[in-house]
């Protein structure tokens, strides 16, 4: 038994797996496991439009994703991303749908609505110190109740693909002869190393890490903690925003106020799974990504193999608690 | 002392104002989520300008949100109105409220949906789409459009139904309306067939279900209701072999359709497509209409049921006899949507 022990701890600090971490090792085994899994059992999984399809319903979620991982990391959380996601396309495509607004339009102030509720829940966590879980369950409601009200509580529909103002679509899928190009993974790849850089190489980055891992030292080794930990929740209200973008862009589906809420876990459940603490100071935006697609491949896949509805809630809310198991686990060993 | 007169002041003059502001009649709706609520409020508007009445039309946030559709349910029927229309999330949750408006010899008129299973005497006459038979509608269109292809077919043939949930009356109506109709067609061409998927579906359907049925039907109901799940379900059933056709049974079901094919493109009405049937309208559903995507859609008379709906109200308040009103449907396809008739229940 000590002997196994000894190997275990022994893979562990085998150099390798330190430098690439242990939990994304096993978030990568487990993406590869899900889709070779799915892909034995069900012919249908195999093939290119499930790929697309995956991809398609991940990015929202990713975006969603990033921001609340800095919120994570700061030490906070942010609950708001779910319905904010959803109350910020109703009001850029209610523009658009009924104002006479160009589409460009319409997705800038998707984003900028993203930014102001990401300055409000900054300012409650930061400056008027109220906890992050309840300042942003607040906004949370405060941006389900506002998106109905923005558009009088109807739907909304952004343009569609051959419409005009249809553009943005092939911003995350081009659609062209039958072939069918995801793009928006690509800008999902850009934004990931963009943050990645900001996260780790960046003073913004290390001060939020370092907010996380100890508040009080950092104030007292001069970091400015009010404004640096408002900008963790700024970085995830501009990642809602985008979300509500690429939400709008991917499904043809039109908008529906009062929806959204329980999105943010699939948000937070991500980078938890992608090795991001729940007690601040430790993660990582790569791991984050995996984490979405362990998430997006479970919920894709189950019904392909005969599991329906309720199944994938519970085989989710399973991995959820193997994810943040390890979290606690690593928290004892640093401990 | 002063302070209490102040906010007893105070109190009595927030009173007096939603007094003031309090209409003669209710309509408690399942929220405006989608654009076919739009088109009641407007019908019942329309009616209560007509009429000279006024109305206050609310609904809850979402279709699942059963206590704030309760809770303005209740403030309904605090404000004492001559009358209250209502379309019930789930006529368990609302029963106490239901009997203290009948105590207080308040009429209620049922509509959409209605208030299915509430204590007799309680609901006085429901304008409504007969959801069972706009249900069956779709199944006799569709059934006409691959009978050739069932003829033809050496092994089973699939007909997939995306349902939005198995708990409202009216998306459960129109799927087993649906099922029954190709149950019976299919019966009547001595085919047999499997039902598959959602156990209320599977339960509640006429259809004797065989094990080795030729025509499968497939019901399958996401866990919670995002566009994100249900356009999973209808993934899954497009990617069926043996899929003939596909029936989305409301607003967000149909519109999970369109997001489904986007990738996949296997909906049309070509050969060796997927024949595709949606229900009610929306600039998504309309779009998939007209460019073939779908075959076509039901959509029932929401601007109609609207204008019943008030008028029903008013009468039931003056006393009069009121009676069950069904509102209509119709089947719209890409020949037929622009006539006058369809196009004013049609919106986007």
């Amino acid at each position: 038994m000590q002997k196994q022990l000894n190997e275990k701890r022994g893979f562990a600090n085998n150099p390798i797996v330190k430098a690439i971490g242990l939990q994304r090792i096993v978030v990568v085994l487990a993406v590869i496991l899900e889709a070779v899994l799915f892909s034995i059992l069900s012919p249908a999984f195999r093939q290119y439009a499930t790929v697309v399809s995956i991809l398609d319903y991940s990015y929202y979620i990713t975006f969603m994703a990033i921001g609340v991982t800095f919120c994570l990391i700061s030490g906070g959380n942010d609950l708001s991303v779910g319905t904010g996601m959803i109350c910020y396309a109703l009001a850029g495509g209610y523009l658009v749908q009924h104002m006479g607004w160009p589409v460009w339009g319409g997705m800038l102030v998707t984003i900028a609505i993203g930014l102001c509720f990401g300055v409000l829940n900054g300012a409650m966590v930061a400056i008027m110190n109220l906890p992050p879980f309840i300042a942003t369950l607040c906004t949370m409601l405060i941006t389900r109740g506002l998106g109905s009200i923005l558009t009088g509580g109807m739907a909304v529909s952004w343009p569609s693909r051959n419409s005009a103002g249809g553009w943005f679509r092939s911003l995350f899928k081009i659609i062209n002869n039958g072939k069918i190009i995801p793009v928006g993974f690509a800008i999902v790849i850009v934004s990931i190393i963009l943050m990645s850089i900001v996260l780790n190489k960046t003073r913004v980055g290390r001060y939020i890490i370092a907010i996380g891992s100890n508040k009080e030292a950092a104030r007292l080794s001069g970091v400015n903690v009010v404004k640096y930990q408002m900008l963790a929740y700024i970085i995830s209200g501009f990642f809602a925003g985008l979300a509500g973008i690429a939400y709008s862009a991917t499904f043809s589906s039109s908008v529906a106020p009062g929806t959204g809420a329980g999105l943010e876990l699939d948000a937070i459940g991500g980078a938890i799974i992608g090795g991001t603490s729940m007690t601040g100071g430790q993660g990582s935006i790569i791991g984050t990504l995996l984490g979405v697609f362990v998430m997006s491949l479970l919920k894709t896949g189950l019904p392909y193999v005969g599991l329906q509805a309720n199944w994938q809630q519970i085989i989710t809310g399973i991995v959820l608690i193997v994810a943040i198991y390890i979290d606690v686990l690593k928290n004892k060993k640093t401990a | 002392m002063k302070k209490m007169l102040a906010i007893v002041l105070a109190l009595m003059l927030v009173f007096s104002a939603t007094a003031a502001f309090a209409a003669d009649y209710e309509i408690v709706s399942k929220g405006f989520q989608h654009q076919y609520w739009q088109a009641v409020l407007a019908g019942a508007q329309a009616k209560a300008a007509e009429l000279g009445v006024e109305i206050n039309f609310v609904g809850p946030a979402n279709e699942s949100a059963y206590d704030e559709q309760l809770s303005q349910l209740n403030s309904a029927i605090n404000a004492a109105p001559k009358a209250i229309g209502l379309a019930a999330l789930s006529t368990e949750t609302c029963l106490d409220a239901i009997k203290t408006a009948q105590e207080s010899g308040i009429p209620i008129i049922g509509f959409d949906s209605g208030v299915p299973g509430a204590p007799e005497g309680a609901i006085l006459a429901n304008c409504a789409t007969n959801n069972y038979n706009a249900g069956a509608l779709a199944g006799e269109m569709v059934y006409a459009a691959i009978k050739d292809r069932i003829a033809a077919a050496e092994g089973t043939v699939r007909i997939g139904v995306s349902a939005q949930d198995a708990v409202s009356e009216s998306v459960t109506q129109r799927g087993l309306g649906f099922i029954d109709k190709i149950g019976e067609l299919a019966a009547a061409d001595g085919y047999t067939v499997k039902l598959e998927g959602n156990e209320k579906y599977v339960n509640d359907a006429k259809v004797e279900s065989v094990d080795d049925g030729k025509i499968v039907i497939e019901t399958l109901v996401p866990s919670q209701v995002t566009a994100e799940l249900s356009a999973i379900d209808c993934q899954n059933l497009l990617n069926k072999s043996d899929i003939i056709a596909l029936y989305g049974s409301n607003q967000h079901s149909a519109e999970a359709m369109v997001t489904a094919n986007e990738n996949l493109q296997k909906l049309g009405t070509g050969e060796g497509q997927v024949i595709g049937a949606g229900f009610d309208s929306g600039a998504v559903i309309k779009a998939a209409v007209a460019d073939g995507t779908f075959l076509g859609a039901i959509t029932q008379a929401p601007f109609a049921m609207g204008e019943a709906l008030v008028d029903t109200m008013v009468k039931a308040a003056n006393g009069e006899a009121v009676e069950d009103i069904d509102t209509g449907c119709q089947w719209y396809t890409a020949e037929n949507m622009n006539d006058d008739d369809i196009a004013i229940n049609l919106y986007d």
